[in-house]
């Protein structure tokens, strides 16, 4: 869907559009949050008595998403940049982590890090929420690795041989010229992850994090009624991934210098 | 006699560029066998060969691009070595245009020009952006700063790889086949400035398949074969009095 970045004047400038659409889809999803628990008390039983929870718990699902986001793209940039470098034990660290991350399932991580962690480190008993954040950035960061890797090794060897020909230094190289075209390439794949770690979230409903999916199941369960409570929660998520396509849309509208698109 | 510049006499100058027995190989294959050469300042050398002569290889020994395996490269009084320090110091003085180009596609002309003076010399932002625009002037390329290198045609984007090279103020350009990916009616303009530049003294060594620019511009022209520096002599006896025979047969393969 490329929907909101059409709606602007062919005539305004790329950046102009891309800024555009970013702003008005975070204004709408502003609105979103604040008509949600609103506009849903007006709807019949079950869904009206429960509009409440219904928004607070769509709060909790943007809130793990965004944290666990933003971690999750630092982790997977220290991870890829670990996983090319020279320095073998960095490489061999970074195998583990994407290799062990990958190989299991999220919930089972969730699990871990709520459970198993506190005993094997006492004292670090985190809250349910930050016991969700920290699992889904570390899974969403191990993916990101690869995206991310993947997207800086397409870059041309030409470009590194051109910039260290010139005499910028290795890091120089990598933070001028390697990086802004290699995250470029990485983009679609990290927007994907981030959709789909959006959807992630529900698993931290396994240690006991009351968020969307939570509230749509804790209210089937109490009102025997799983058709409009099931409804409700997906089209509420459905919303919000489609908000978050029109961003990521924008985002690499902006960075197609060469507009192929 | 057509060139550029007189070389001054060989035994006051001094090299800027010593190669001594360098030898290199890719896995198996021995490309470049006992290479000996010196480049002086101010000089034009141009490079020719058939391909997979190591004429390219070479020219790339020579800002450690690759890595020569054993005999010795000084650039400007310092040794090409494993040291990270050497290097960097060395590709400051080093310019280097490739066959491909290899501008920075997500910067315009005149933030590919900027690069490396901010970020490698600190120049400031305002200061390099003077020069920058001089430079890009100076390749006939004034209005096209803004441009990003993909709005720019092959030509064109050779013009700003040279100026990009020249921003840094090297002692010594290299060019790696400049013109062989460019359509034949941009290879002039592309020459045009290299020939500016050689008049304005710059040391360069060319590598080319371009004969009629090699015998004008070069003060002395280096026939690869095989991996050996077989013959070093100046244009007009290498061109007009050429008794080896693969030279010869070189050259008759060669369109004028």
């Amino acid at each position: 869907m490329n929907g909101l970045l059409a709606i602007w004047p062919r005539a305004w400038p790329r950046e102009r559009r891309s800024s555009a659409t970013i702003v008005l889809a975070a204004l709408l999803l502003v609105a979103f949050m604040w008509l949600l628990g609103r506009l849903l008390a007006f709807a019949p039983e079950p869904i009206g008595p429960a509009a409440e929870q219904f928004a607070g718990g769509t709060l909790v699902t943007l809130g793990l998403t965004l944290s666990s986001g933003v971690l999750g793209v630092v982790l997977g940039l220290l991870a890829a940049v670990s996983k090319m470098s020279r320095l073998p034990p960095l490489r061999w660290a970074a195998g583990f982590y994407i290799w062990s991350v990958r190989g299991t399932p999220l919930l089972v991580q969730i699990f871990f890090t709520y459970f198993a962690l506190p005993e094997l480190v006492p004292g670090l008993q985190l809250s349910d929420f930050n016991s969700a954040v920290a699992a889904l950035a570390i899974n969403v960061g191990a993916y990101n690795a690869e995206a991310i890797r993947a997207g800086i090794q397409a870059v041309a060897k030409g470009q590194s041989e051109a910039a260290r020909s010139l005499g910028l230094s290795p890091v120089q190289t990598f933070v001028h010229v390697v990086a802004p075209q290699g995250l470029k390439i990485a983009l679609p794949p990290l927007v994907n992850n981030v959709v789909a770690l959006l959807k992630d979230t529900s698993l931290a409903y396994g240690i006991g994090v009351v968020e969307l999916a939570n509230v749509g199941n804790r209210l089937q369960a109490a009102t025997f009624l799983p058709v409009p409570t099931l409804v409700t929660t997906a089209s509420i998520y459905l919303i919000l991934t489609t908000v978050l396509t029109q961003v990521s849309g924008a985002i690499e509208h902006r960075l197609d210098v060469e507009q192929r698109h | 006699m057509s060139h550029l510049h007189p070389p001054p006499p060989p035994e006051t100058r001094q090299p800027l560029i010593v190669a001594e027995g360098v030898n290199k190989h890719f896995g198996a294959a021995h490309v470049l066998r006992e290479v000996s050469t010196r480049f002086f300042q101010s000089e034009v050398a141009v490079i020719i060969g058939a391909s997979g002569s190591g004429k390219s290889t070479f020219l790339r020994t020579l800002n450690r691009l690759e890595k020569h395996d054993s005999g010795r490269i000084v650039v400007d009084g310092i040794e090409l070595n494993d040291s990270v320090k050497n290097l960097d110091a060395i590709r400051r003085e080093v310019g280097m245009v490739f066959q491909q180009f290899n501008l920075f596609p997500h910067l315009t002309a005149l933030e590919n020009v900027t690069l490396a003076p901010r970020k490698v010399r600190g120049t400031p932002a305002a200061e390099a952006r003077r020069a920058a625009l001089e430079l890009l002037a100076r390749v006939g390329l004034q209005d096209h700063a803004l441009k990003h290198p993909h709005q720019l045609s092959g030509g064109q984007q050779q013009r700003v790889a040279i100026a990009r090279s020249l921003a840094m103020q090297p002692k010594v350009m290299l060019f790696d086949e400049p013109t062989s990916a460019l359509d034949p009616e941009m290879i002039k303009e592309v020459l045009d400035v290299m020939k500016d530049l050689a008049r304005s003294g710059m040391t360069m060594v060319i590598v080319t398949h371009e004969m009629t620019f090699a015998r004008e511009v070069g003060d002395r022209i280096l026939f690869f074969d095989q991996g050996q520096l077989l013959v070093e002599a100046p244009p007009d006896d290498f061109f007009d009095d050429q008794r080896n025979d693969r030279i010869r047969a070189f050259l008759g393969q060669i369109v004028h």
